[in-house]
């Protein structure tokens, strides 16, 4: 590093952005979680119903993060 | 129509194992005639890799169902951050790697992931489950 370029860095971008890709689906998960819980709290005779759609929305979110870490495969 | 919780976990063990012929099938036809043999290699990674994980979620979910219900998250979420990590180091290892055509490996992977989804989707909306499981 000379006394001009004060910031360099070194490594892959392709990391930084499988960390954006992340926290899209971090965010996603955490709000369908929080709110079943809150859901099951209300009506408990629905938490069988509650689940089963809970999971199915984790999967749909999930996805976006599995798309995300194969993504250095056509953007490297 | 499923019955139980039995019957729709068999008939998305099913459907799991066609979707990954299918991808093994139609992707390696379409990765030879576009990328040639690293198109084949890349499909087949991906089709195996998505019956590997279709197939333990389906049975982590099965066998965690006959555990306590700790027992059954501990199963089903350890079940899953392992595939999350084992895809992680299994896509760390073929970057770069000569023998798999990196665009067909991701449109693979993004068929088996959104097929995944259908099935689940499918099964869920077309089950008549009961709110207390049985």
């Amino acid at each position: 590093m000379d006394a001009v370029n004060i910031a360099e860095l070194s490594g892959n971008i392709a990391v930084v952005g499988y960390g954006l890709a992340a926290i899209g689906p971090g965010i996603g998960v955490g709000l369908v979680v929080s709110k079943t819980i809150e859901s099951i709290a209300r009506q408990p005779e629905l938490a069988g119903r509650l689940q089963v759609t809970m999971w199915l929305g984790i999967a749909f979110t999930e996805a976006l993060a599995l798309i995300g870490l194969a993504t250095p495969f056509i953007f490297a | 129509m499923q019955r139980n919780s039995a019957d729709l976990f068999n008939a998305a063990l099913r459907l799991s194992i066609l979707l990954a012929v299918l991808i093994a099938l139609v992707g390696s036809l379409l990765g030879f005639l576009i990328y040639g043999l690293a198109g084949v290699f890349s499909s087949l990674i991906a089709a195996a890799v998505s019956a590997s994980f279709g197939v333990l979620t389906i049975l982590s979910i099965r066998f965690g169902s006959k555990l306590p219900l700790n027992g059954f998250y501990g199963l089903v979420l350890g079940g899953w951050l392992l595939k999350i990590l084992l895809f992680a180091v299994l896509l760390g290892s073929l970057q770069g790697a000569e023998f798999i055509s990196g665009p067909m490996f991701f449109f693979a992977v993004v068929a088996s992931v959104l097929g995944g989804l259908s099935i689940d989707s499918y099964l869920v909306l077309s089950s008549k489950l009961p709110a207390v499981e049985n």
